[in-house]
């Protein structure tokens, strides 16, 4: 079970994914709302597991993956994908990610996501 | 259930602010190129779709989808934004508020609309791409016979004596992006060796070009243990391992890979989780912050009764704990207020597309200007200043503003302009909607006042402009020749008056013929808690807001001087009408000489009162439905003795 910063830009869809982590019995130490928070919220809580929403305002899912990963290398980071979005999951995996969840999210999809990438 | 209520709430509120971008962004776009605002609609339509999608509402989530494809071939430049295309995305937005409306309500929207509108999106998107389908390429996995293997580009030809595993990984039919999730599991796989060749090649499978499975050689000391475990996981349904080259099987030692040890290095620091879990931001339904400024009303006027009752007894000790609470009751008073106040952002930020849409009804140019969007104002005026400011809007576009070829021949720009400021100003907040039209012609006001029979000929002629353009606020009076679609038909500037004044506010016009009209609302921040008088008339109590009070002042008999019907009385050398308000409170037999002079906008009368009683803060609540609305009385209030109290409306006084 790890700790998880959920990262995106709606409401709507941090409580959606902390339900479902939280149900999966993972510890969600921290949410950010948009790229820029997550980066120094990353540096702050210092968590086993980000979750990162591509399209964000200020900045956008890659770049803050590509900052996080540039200070810490070690970092997981799961994307937050949609249909649509292939290119740039491929460009943050490219990048770094360890792996993504397809919105609408469907719980025990996500929950074998997050426990693969924490398995690593 | 409850779940699904928060999600429901969460979900409108912030679709709503997403759809208002897009609708705002689309504005900015027709002013020209702008790829922030392209970016935007991007962005906030696929946060739409993909919150959409996950509440299960399909047609909103293959909307919102075709908008996003749309504007995805905007931003790579593929597209570009039309008057066509602007005006069909609006379509689009304006069913999408269709459908938040039917959400809230707790439906599940379905619109045939919703279907033609995507048809038409799809359109858009398809005209012109001349790019192939990608359906027509080969599927890698689809026959028995394995395909050659394809050889990773810039592989090292000295490989290492590493040994080298063949595997084959099964997705999950239903896996959504596998070229992603192939991706994914190369990625993985690459940091435990090196990836020698695959089937089909690299490319293919990283566009998602395979059938449900694909193959691939890795040079690799971690095992094939490992491999297995990193090839596996979600999407994956079987992973198979065989090892290539035989002579290198001796080399299958230490099988377990350093990734173990991340495990062991990421330690609960529950310490720190805690307080990351600290809770900056709360929402709070709105019914729940109404309820508790009831209470905290309510516990102003019992202070005003505790504090009644203290007087009359005159005990020191509870004088003090009684001020104590005072102050408490005051500070959770304004700190109420404050949590009360919303920025006039949430109403103004509708009013481009208002514009837009009438400017483009009637054929004219306009550019919208919004400024002071951030100051505040208590929510239980907002509601009632929107009508009110899209009458103003509409009519300022409608009315005011000229066609483009008429300014141009009044050597104006074709574009007019229209301005709406918010600002703060001490104790009010000021809204001020100024346009660069043709102004309001006295002539006409004048025409049509002695039409109307509202003025004889004669008053007509002489008639001040500050007094003709009052008129514009008299019912059913309307300079306009005829009534289009879009201002409002029937309701005249009397009714945005009426609005107004209820939410204890003043509106003012002042024009200039062929230079411009400008809308004045003077609003107070706050309208529950007031300042006021109390004074006797007739035996009764009644109520004047302190910020309509002059003076009290004594007027002789000899002041007083009858013009026509109206008193009037000369007072430190100015002739001011004098009410007595019999009507209203019957007529007094003491004769008193007290006066209490009352302004309103800039105008002043006066009434005769018995006596003054004092000062204090009361809670005005309006007048019950069942009453109605009554002239001359703007509320009632209960001050701490637990009478009921009228309050003066003089606005419709002076």
């Amino acid at each position: 079970m790890g700790r998880i910063l959920i990262v995106d830009d709606t409401m709507f869809m941090r409580t959606l994914l902390k339900n479902i982590l939280f149900s999966g019995g993972h510890d969600i130490v921290g949410e950010a709302g948009d790229g820029a928070e997550a980066i120094a919220k990353y540096q702050e809580l210092k968590p086993d597991l980000v979750t990162m929403d591509v399209v964000m305002p200020k900045v956008n899912g890659i770049e803050a993956l590509k900052a996080i990963k540039g200070a810490d290398p070690s970092a997981r980071v799961i994307m937050c994908t949609a249909v649509g979005q292939e290119q740039m999951v491929k460009l943050a995996i490219k990048s770094g990610a360890k792996g993504y969840i397809v919105k609408p999210f469907q719980a025990p999809k996500v929950l074998e996501e997050v426990k693969s990438v924490l398995s690593t | 259930m409850l779940d699904e209520e928060i999600y429901r709430k969460l979900f409108v509120e912030e679709s709503r602010e997403n759809h208002e971008t897009i609708v705002n962004s689309l504005l900015a776009l027709e002013h020209g190129e702008d790829a922030a605002a392209i970016d935007e609609i991007f962005r906030s339509a696929h946060t739409l779709k993909g919150m959409s999608a996950s509440m299960g509402f399909d047609d909103m989530e293959r909307l919102c989808h075709s908008m996003e494809d749309v504007f995805q071939l905007v931003r790579n430049g593929q597209r570009t934004v039309t008057p066509a295309l602007t005006d069909l995305l609006l379509r689009c937005t304006d069913v999408i508020e269709v459908m938040l409306d039917e959400i809230e309500g707790g439906g599940d929207p379905s619109s045939e609309t919703a279907e033609i509108l995507i048809k038409s999106l799809k359109a858009f998107s398809d005209k012109g791409t001349d790019e192939a389908a990608f359906d027509a390429l080969p599927d890698g996995g689809g026959a028995d016979a394995e395909p050659a293997m394809i050889p990773v580009a810039m592989e090292d030809p000295d490989a290492d004596a590493s040994p080298v595993y063949t595997l084959r990984i099964t997705l999950d039919p239903a896996c959504g992006m596998k070229d992603v999730r192939a991706l994914v599991i190369l990625q993985n796989l690459e940091e435990l060796g090196s990836i020698r060749a695959t089937t089909p090649s690299r490319d293919l499978i990283e566009d998602g070009m395979f059938g449900e499975s694909f193959s691939l050689r890795i040079a690799s000391d971690a095992g094939e243990e490992a491999l297995k475990t990193v090839a596996s996981g979600a999407d994956v349904t079987a992973v198979e391992v065989s090892l290539y080259e035989q002579e290198a099987a001796a080399a299958d030692a230490d099988p377990r890979p350093d990734l173990e040890f991340e495990d062991i290095q990421a330690p609960q620091k529950p310490g720190k989780s805690e307080k990351a879990r600290e809770i900056k931001n709360i929402r709070v339904d709105i019914h729940r912050l109404d309820q508790m400024m009831n209470l905290v009303e309510d516990l102003v006027i019992n202070r005003g009764r505790l504090e009644q009752i203290a007087r009359k007894h005159g005990i020191k000790e509870f004088d003090e704990a009684l001020s104590m609470v005072g102050r408490s009751v005051s500070d959770l008073q304004n700190l109420m207020m404050g949590i009360r106040m919303i920025p006039l952002e949430r109403i103004f930020n509708r009013l481009p597309r208002v514009v837009r849409d009438v400017a483009n009804y009637d054929g004219k140019e306009v550019e919208f200007i919004v400024d002071g969007g951030d100051t505040e104002l208590d929510r239980s005026m907002m509601d009632g200043l929107n009508d009110p400011l899209l009458h103003i809007i509409r009519n300022a576009v409608n009315h005011g503003i000229e066609p483009p070829d008429v300014r141009e021949a009044n050597g104006k720009p074709r574009k007019g302009l229209l301005k709406l400021v918010a600002r703060r100003d001490k104790d009010n907040v000021i809204i001020e909607i100024e346009d660069d039209g043709s102004g309001i012609d006295p002539e006409k006001l004048r025409h049509s006042a002695v039409e109307k029979g509202l003025m004889t000929a004669e008053a007509a002629r002489t008639a001040q402009k500050e007094e003709l353009i009052g008129l514009l606020f008299q019912p059913g009076f309307s300079t306009a020749e005829k009534i289009t679609d879009i201002s409002g038909r029937g309701v005249g500037l009397d009714v945005v008056k009426r609005a107004i004044e209820s939410l204890k506010g003043t509106i003012r016009v002042d024009s200039t013929l062929g230079k411009g009209t400008t809308f004045e609302l003077v609003l107070p921040p706050t309208m529950a808690i007031v300042d006021v008088m109390m004074v006797h008339i007739n035996d009764r109590r009644c109520a004047i807001p302190v910020s309509n009070v002059v003076e009290v002042a004594t007027g002789r008999q000899d002041a007083i001087h009858h013009i026509g019907s109206t008193e009037t009385i000369l007072l430190r050398d100015s002739l001011l009408p004098m009410h007595r308000l019999e009507d209203m409170f019957g007529a007094s037999s003491k004769g008193s000489d007290t006066l209490v002079v009352l302004q309103n906008d800039g105008k002043k009368c006066c009434i005769v009162v018995d006596s003054v009683e004092g000062q204090q803060e009361v809670v005005v609540k309006p007048l019950s439905r069942l009453v109605g609305s009554c002239r001359g009385i703007s509320g009632v209030t209960i001050p701490g003795d637990g009478d009921v109290v009228p309050v003066l409306d003089v606005n419709t006084m002076v």
